[in-house]
């Protein structure tokens, strides 16, 4: 759905070395310089091959935007046989822009222009002759077609210009200035163009929140990690977690702390157990393939009751399966995976700027509740830009801890039961306050025996239970209409973007509905979703698996139906999927009959 | 199975379009592909005047919406210019270096406003009025109120002039050989109609021809045409409507005669059998008069487009609607053409 003001989604197409993801990385930065809200995702070909296509798409808005649109408005082609098959994507009146001049000679249909439809706008222009004559290599075509971009839409070059100066600081003064050169020689051309679109660029809004910092949701735990004082991370490379690592590797060290490279996924986490059990503030990252290696020290850590914290960044899986494509079916490993009884918090945020607040406070919560914390996102929040509007001061720095209290006579337990279910943590060095401990069942001094292994497990899962209402942290939160409403929407994790996008359409068609999104799955925030449930009719739940995996854990907490919607598409879920069957349940709700018959479409 | 015959059009006005349809309604199966430089979809070019009176969003334009091609299934390829035709391969190059087969190629293109020899080193201070874009860089170039300076005045350009008039612009006539093209008119059967123009404060300049236009920047007017009696004339924005020049520069290599138009037979075929020919860019033999005849304006031109087209599917008809040429000042003291007899 467009939002009032300036809502435009362009999409630039090229294949890896073109210098598409930079070009729209420049977009990004430079709509966010504006002051426009921007939302942006990056398709990149399996970086293990090194070819193939990359596509950038980006929103850039003057109200808040919860998802990429399903349509484009402005579509770039940096290389036509990657770009033709997204030609369909453009809206009607949107603008289809590519290279009108070829070098080689291509076949009937070879052209993108053999494929864009009537309602839509062509603008062709000689990329690579532009960028030759101003810069004497074909090597600007990016940012040729971005000055022509701007050009084209009126937009200022001014901030075009910075981001390309910021950009290109480390390399030679001689590359940032033949790039604005590039960027200047496009603007011209696409200045002078008579425009046949309906593409519009209005003002920037007010900035009433501080600067606007673009950030990956990968930037934006990173960024939260090192707010909150990490300490140590421990990590093994994957996709698509592998950038939390790179941006660690190089501010951690800076920051007086320690990363460390593992030789796989199982070191890694068992030195973040060790470094929490030691009191470090550490943490690591991976994707499902890896959490499923971590799952054995998970247990250690539930079962010594260890802090730490563990990124899961989910693509499609299972096995190696798709690993550059985002999908949300790990939560069952999130939330269950190992042996025997082991809870664990699991925090999914939905967005950016969540992803940076979730792992400010990840490191307080672990320490809080002695536990690992797993934050469970997935590709395309990982890899999905947006504007973030960071608190000036810094919310998440450590507090001083407060070593526990002995009393005199009486040996240290570390594992005592009391009230909250929390028990004195004493860290390695704390006079006269040594225990042990091991992946086997204790008693509260922490010896093994199995005498209490009934009241410890009561204990481990009690002692989560007031994670639901941590302050500070929005474990849940609801959306729309308050009260009585015919659907409620129920969504986690990246795919409630596109809910929220759905819900408001509906609400537009006039539907009775409202959202919640959940941000704790575990444990769940069980009254919230009950009073939920109790005002909804019907309740919808979408998300990107196959087994309905979020739908199960509700329906089985709560005792209550729920509607699914899994799709495993390898893309994020269509707000139109969403809003289809919002209309159908709605309209069940209303002519119960025609429900009853079996009508539906 | 055999594939389907692919029907190529160069061009997407009167003929090109009226063409297209008729092909589709003569053979579901066949493939239609329609070049045009135009930006936007087919719309009758003698409705751009209309975008003085308010009608400047392009979709307001259009003969028929963009869905059309899609049902019908015809492949409207815009911006998408045709360099080369090869008669002996059946091929046509596009500028952007791909290369279309085809087995039958209907040449639709049209002309262009022709500029007396004196002035196309000055082309550029010239204001075009033969697309939609063109048309809007007039309206938006012009002052509110504003002059323009007309050279010649043919019968496209008449039209323009007189939706000028009556939306508060002013307009010099220069008149040449060409003023009320494509009728063909003594001095003498010109003079009332120029009367009617000057009755309407048109500034009409009779035997004086334009040798050089200059751009005044710094304040209006910001055109100034010199002419060869020493005089000059200053106005907003310079148009040159001297009747038309077809586009056959791309047909070189065809394989099929050319004078001015592309020369075709009555049925509208070249001399190359796989080639036809339709609209402002043939001249179509008369047998009576033993010549090439254009035969301009949309009426004639959308007849032949839909022609050459059954004649493309193996129809045998020859052309032979010359539609009235007449122009006439009315009892109502206005000017009348059967050029301007417009679509109801
Ligand atoms: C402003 C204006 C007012 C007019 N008023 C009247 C009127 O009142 N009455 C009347 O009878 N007639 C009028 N005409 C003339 C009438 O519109 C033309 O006779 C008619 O449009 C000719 O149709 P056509 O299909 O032959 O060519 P056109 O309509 O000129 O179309 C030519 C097509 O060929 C395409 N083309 C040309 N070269 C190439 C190439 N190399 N590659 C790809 N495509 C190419 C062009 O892009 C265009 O799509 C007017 C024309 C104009 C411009």
């Amino acid at each position: 759905m467009n939002k009032a003001g300036t809502d435009i989604q362009f999409a630039i197409c090229g294949s890896a070395g073109d210098g598409t993801i930079a070009a729209g990385d420049i977009m990004k930065r430079a709509a966010a310089a504006m002051g426009f809200h921007v939302i942006a995702f990056d398709v990149y070909p399996p970086e293990i091959r090194g070819f193939g296509k990359c596509i950038s798409r980006i929103r850039v808005s003057s109200e808040q935007a919860y998802s990429l649109k399903e349509q484009t408005d402005v579509f770039v082609s940096l290389n036509d046989g990657h770009a033709i098959p997204h030609v369909g994507e453009v809206r009607d009146c949107g603008a289809v822009i590519y290279d009108d001049h070829l070098i080689a000679p291509v076949p009937e249909g070879g052209h993108i222009s053999a494929h864009v439809r009537p309602a839509q706008i062509p603008y062709g222009l000689p990329i690579r002759q532009v960028s030759e004559q101003a810069t004497n290599s074909a090597r600007s075509r990016n940012i040729v077609v971005l000055g022509y971009v701007a050009g084209l839409l009126d937009m200022p070059p001014e901030p075009f210009h910075k981001v390309v100066n910021q950009k290109f600081a480390t390399k030679p003064p001689a590359v940032a200035e033949a790039n604005i050169k590039a960027f200047d020689a496009g603007f011209e051309v696409g200045r002078k163009v008579f425009r046949l679109d309906d593409v519009e660029v209005g003002s920037a809004p007010e900035a009433d929140r501080g600067e606007a910092v673009m950030m990956t949701g990968n930037g934006a735990i990173a960024r939260g990690f090192l707010e909150a004082g990490i300490q140590s991370y421990f990590g093994y490379p994957i996709t698509p977690a592998t950038s939390i690592m790179e941006r660690l590797a190089v501010e951690l060290p800076k920051a007086g702390g320690r990363f460390l490279q593992t030789e796989d996924e199982i070191s890694a986490i068992s030195a973040t157990i060790g470094a929490g059990f030691a009191g470090s503030r550490a943490a690591t990252a991976t994707s499902g393939p890896g959490l499923a290696l971590m799952t054995e020290m998970l247990g250690l850590g539930v079962m010594a009751e260890v802090p730490a914290v563990i990124v899961c960044s989910q693509r499609g899986g299972p096995s190696t399966g798709l690993p550059t494509k985002t999908e949300q079916s790990d939560l069952n490993l999130a939330v269950f995976g190992g042996s025997g009884d082991a809870p664990r918090i699991v925090i999914a945020p939905t967005n950016v700027e969540g992803c940076y607040r979730c792992a400010g406070m990840a490191f307080e919560i672990a320490e809080a509740f002695q536990v690992p914390v797993i934050l469970l996102i997935d590709l395309y929040l990982s890899n999905r830009y947006e504007t973030v509007f960071p608190s000036g001061r810094n919310v998440f720095a450590p507090k001083p801890r407060q070593a526990p209290e002995r009393r005199e006579g009486e040996e240290y337990k570390r594992f005592a039961l009391t009230e909250s279910h929390i028990s004195p943590r004493a860290l390695p060095g704390d006079p006269d306050m040594m225990y042990t401990a091991t992946g086997l069942e204790h008693n509260e001094l922490g010896k093994p025996g199995d005498v209490l292994h009934m009241k410890m497990n009561a204990k481990r899962h009690e002692k989560l239970k007031p994670a639901t209402r941590y302050p500070g942290l929005t474990t849940c939160k609801r959306f729309g209409a308050e009260g009585k409403v015919d659907v409620g929407i129920l969504g986690w994790g990246s795919t409630f973007g596109e809910i929220l996008e759905a819900m408001f359409e509906a609400q537009e068609e006039g539907i009775s509905c409202s959202a919640m999104k959940v941000v704790m799955l575990s444990p769940l925030p069980e009254e919230e979703l009950r009073a939920f449930f109790d005002d909804c009719e019907v309740v919808l739940v979408p998300e990107l698996n196959y087994q309905g995996q979020f739908a199960n854990l509700v329906s089985g907490a709560l005792g209550r139906p729920v509607v699914r919607l899994d799709r495993t598409c390898a893309t994020p879920m269509a707000v139109a999927d969403i809003l289809a069957e919002v209309r159908r349940l709605a309209s069940d709700v209303n002519e119960p009959a025609h429900a009853a018959a079996g009508g539906g479409a | 199975m055999a594939a389907p015959l692919h029907h190529v059009i160069i061009g997407s006005g009167s003929a090109g379009f009226g063409a297209a349809k008729t092909l589709r309604e003569g053979d579901p199966d066949c493939r239609i592909t329609m070049f045009t430089m135009d930006g936007i979809p087919f719309y009758h070019r003698y409705e751009l005047p209309e975008i003085f009176r308010g009608r400047t969003d392009w979709r307001d334009l259009l003969a028929v919406p963009p869905s059309f091609y899609d049902e019908h299934r015809i492949n409207l390829r815009r911006r998408c210019r045709v360099v080369d035709v090869d008669g002996a391969a059946h091929t046509v190059s596009l500028a952007h270096q791909e290369t279309v087969p085809f087995d039958s190629l209907l040449v639709a293109a049209g002309g262009r406003a022709y500029l007396p020899e004196n002035l196309t080193g000055q082309a550029d201070l010239i204001h075009g009025f033969g697309s939609f874009e063109a048309a809007m860089k007039v309206y938006r170039d012009l002052p509110k109120g504003g002059s323009v300076i007309m050279i010649g005045g043919d019968m496209i350009g008449i039209d323009l002039l007189l939706t000028l008039l009556s939306t508060g612009y002013s307009v010099t006539l220069i008149v040449n050989a060409q003023t009320f093209w494509p009728h063909e008119l003594s001095a003498g059967e010109r003079a009332p109609l120029l009367d009617v123009l000057r009755n309407k404060g048109v500034r009409v300049i009779e035997n004086a021809r334009p040798v050089g236009i200059s751009a005044r920047n710094a304040g209006a007017p910001a055109r100034q045409v010199a002419l060869d009696d020493g005089t000059e004339v200053g106005g907003d924005v310079v148009m040159a409507f001297c009747g038309l020049a077809s586009s056959v520069e791309f047909m070189l290599r065809a394989d099929v005669d050319i004078e001015r138009g592309l020369l075709v037979t009555p049925e509208l075929r070249t001399t190359n059998e796989a080639i036809w020919a339709a609209g402002d860019v043939c001249q179509i033999w008369h047998d009576g008069d033993k010549a090439y005849k254009f035969y301009h304006g949309w009426k004639n031109v959308r007849v032949m487009g839909e022609l050459a087209a059954r004649n493309i599917q193996g129809a045998h008809e020859p052309f032979d609607v010359d539609v009235e040429d007449s122009i006439w000042v009315g009892e109502d003291g206005e000017i009348h053409s059967t050029f301007w007899t417009r679509e109801t």
